[in-house]
């Protein structure tokens, strides 16, 4: 990975995208998980960060099928 | 090609037109604008501006140096005055601009015509319009990015090595003077190094380590020497209460005036993602819509876009000259070629024709979806009146953008010369009284020769996290230490208000700009408490 020629692969690419979609979904429901004097739930900032880990995630998988393509 | 062309050269004689009706405008025109002078004032003097705001004059900044830093000859030369901020911010706006189209034309198989209307695409803009004018280091910091992606762009495509490591040195020290006109090209030095790090991540690792030195090493010597405010006002008084009703409206705003480029641009990303290699721009565009979401945060607004729209030029300029030279007709074969693009190979190839002629119209609505101008003066009456085009805004100006939520600058209208006979008025008021004057704006303040006394909104910044210790701003208030108290926003904290409205009591207002400044002088007698 750390030689001059390594680049990344769109399989590596989406395999990077779907963890990060996975860790920052999880990380945002610990805020709530974690934080247990917080009210209120769920709120519409979280609803956008989780939205947008969702779309993370979607989109690395879809990018795993291309396999050794360059990123 | 040609209707669109002029669509947009008329949106860029209303930007010079702009930029030269503020030039000439010798007081504060957007909130703020005269603590950018002040800041400039003190650098010039070798000070700094992030200081104590709990002593006298409760004054700091909350922005970095490096705009001020390059205003601070002017002021060697001319003194104080507003006109070579707003030249700065002008002439940032236009190099931003010849650097999107330079990039489209390199980068675009040297297609003229698009990349001349991707360059004017940007200065049609109305945040853009709206912005960079002003004596402010929005777009300062944007050209900055906009230089910084140009010139790293094909880096890892450099064979010599010398060569490729003068161009990563100039295009990170771009992303550094981004940093260091303000705190938001985070999205850029961001998209920079996960650009790098995609393409070779050994490349990535070593010059982002190089990159933080550096970037720390200034981070930490300014900390030193500022006893530690300058941590405490850019950085920790900057975390503000977010609004996310704030960011859906001016997102739905942002997509109103530049959905036209937008969709192109998006397109274009999935044909990188999934059919060519991610570039710069894709990655920058993507990180300047991430940071967009902040403008939800109280203070933020509209010019948290500037950067995506920077983007988005590029973006659509590339699309558009694929087009052009119609080359949607060579896709690579992989997974989704054969269940997409084959398919609609023949549809494809009919819609590369209609292509070549929806490129224009795109550009065309465009320019009419963000059509701002006066519809006064000489030109500009005339064409108001062929096109029937009504003012919606302050001082005889239309706008196709509009406030559909909270943090839309209402700005963007010529001021008059009633405008400047107001100002020197309130000057005037300022000038009367041999006691200090506590002004929300600093201009006034500045032409009549009297300390600039409080920054307002960073005052709320700091007191909205408990941060600020205003008991020395009372006690003056409580005594009665300023002779006149100049509002137009009453940005300051809640308990500085409430004994201004105890003390004061308003003696007169003055409409400048389509604001109402209330002018409040001592009361006889406080109210009872």
């Amino acid at each position: 990975m750390f030689s001059n020629h390594f680049t990344l692969t769109k399989r590596l690419l989406g395999l990077l995208m779907l963890i990060g979609g996975i860790a920052g979904f999880a990380a945002i429901m610990a805020i709530d998980l974690l934080d247990v004097g917080r009210e209120g739930g769920i709120g519409p900032a979280q609803q956008i960060a989780l939205a947008l880990c969702v779309l993370l995630a979607f989109l690395g998988v879809t990018l795993i099928p291309l396999g050794d393509d360059p990123a | 090609m040609i209707a669109a062309l002029v669509i947009l050269l008329f949106h860029l004689m209303v930007y010079g037109v702009f930029a030269l009706n503020l030039m000439q405008f010798p007081f504060d025109y957007d909130q703020g604008e005269g603590f950018e002078l002040v800041d400039t004032i003190l650098f010039s003097q070798g000070q700094f501006p992030y200081r104590d705001t709990n002593v006298y004059p409760f004054y700091s900044s909350n922005y970095p140096p490096l705009f001020h830093v390059i205003a601070a000859p002017f002021v060697w030369l001319f003194g104080e005055a507003y006109w070579y901020g707003r030249l700065l911010g002008t002439l940032s706006a236009i190099i931003a601009a010849c650097a999107i189209g330079y990039a489209v034309y390199r980068d675009g198989g040297r297609q003229r015509w698009v990349a001349v209307l991707s360059g004017l695409a940007f200065l049609a803009s109305n945040t853009v319009y709206h912005i960079a004018p002003l004596f402010r280091q929005h777009m300062t910091m944007v050209m900055f990015e906009t230089l910084a992606i140009v010139v790293l762009a094909n880096v890892n495509e450099i064979k010599d090595q010398r060569r490729r490591r003068r161009v990563l040195f100039t295009g990170l020290a771009f992303v550094l003077a981004a940093g260091y006109t303000k705190q938001l090209a985070i999205a850029t030095a961001i998209a920079v190094f996960v650009f790098l790090f995609i393409r070779q991540p050994r490349r990535s690792l070593v010059w982002g380590v190089g990159f933080a030195l550096v970037g720390g090493a200034i981070f930490l010597w300014m900390n030193i020497a500022t006893d530690g405010q300058w941590w405490l006002q850019t950085i920790t008084a900057n975390v503000n209460q977010f609004i996310p009703e704030q960011t859906v409206g001016l997102f739905r705003l942002w997509f109103s005036l530049h959905g036209f480029l937008i969709v192109p641009a998006a397109l274009y990303i999935l044909y990188e993602l999934y059919f060519s290699r991610l570039s710069i721009y894709a990655i920058w565009f993507i990180a300047g819509v991430g940071v967009s979401i902040l403008s939800g945060k109280w203070g933020a607004g509209d010019s948290y876009f500037t950067t995506s729209i920077a983007g988005l030029c590029i973006l659509s300029g590339l699309f558009a000259a694929k087009t052009m030279r119609r080359e949607w007709v060579n896709f690579p074969i992989n997974l989704y070629t054969r269940r997409i693009i084959l398919p609609l190979w023949r549809v494809a190839n009919r819609l590369s024709g209609v292509g070549v002629l929806l490129i224009p119209l795109l550009y065309i609505g465009y320019g009419i979806a963000t059509l701002h101008m006066p519809t006064q003066g000489a030109v500009f009456s005339t064409v108001a009146d062929v096109f029937n085009i009504q003012p919606n805004a302050q001082n005889g100006f239309y706008d196709s953008a509009g406030r559909i939520a909270g943090g839309y600058a209402d700005i963007g209208h010529l001021t008059s010369q009633a405008d400047i006979d107001a100002g020197w008025h309130i000057v005037d008021l300022v000038r009367a009284t041999d006691q200090l004057v506590l002004s929300e704006e600093a201009s006034f303040n500045l032409i009549a020769g009297k300390d600039v006394i409080t920054n307002p909104t960073q005052l709320l910044n700091l007191a909205q996290q408990g941060l600020f210790d205003s008991s020395a701003l009372i006690a003056m208030i409580e005594r009665q230490d300023f002779g006149l108290i100049i509002m137009r926003a009453q940005f300051y904290p809640v308990d500085v208000l409430q004994r201004i409205a105890v003390y004061y009591e308003i003696v007169e207002t003055v409409p400048m700009n389509g604001f109402e400044y209330m002018i409040l002088a001592p009361r006889s007698t406080p109210l009872p408490e």
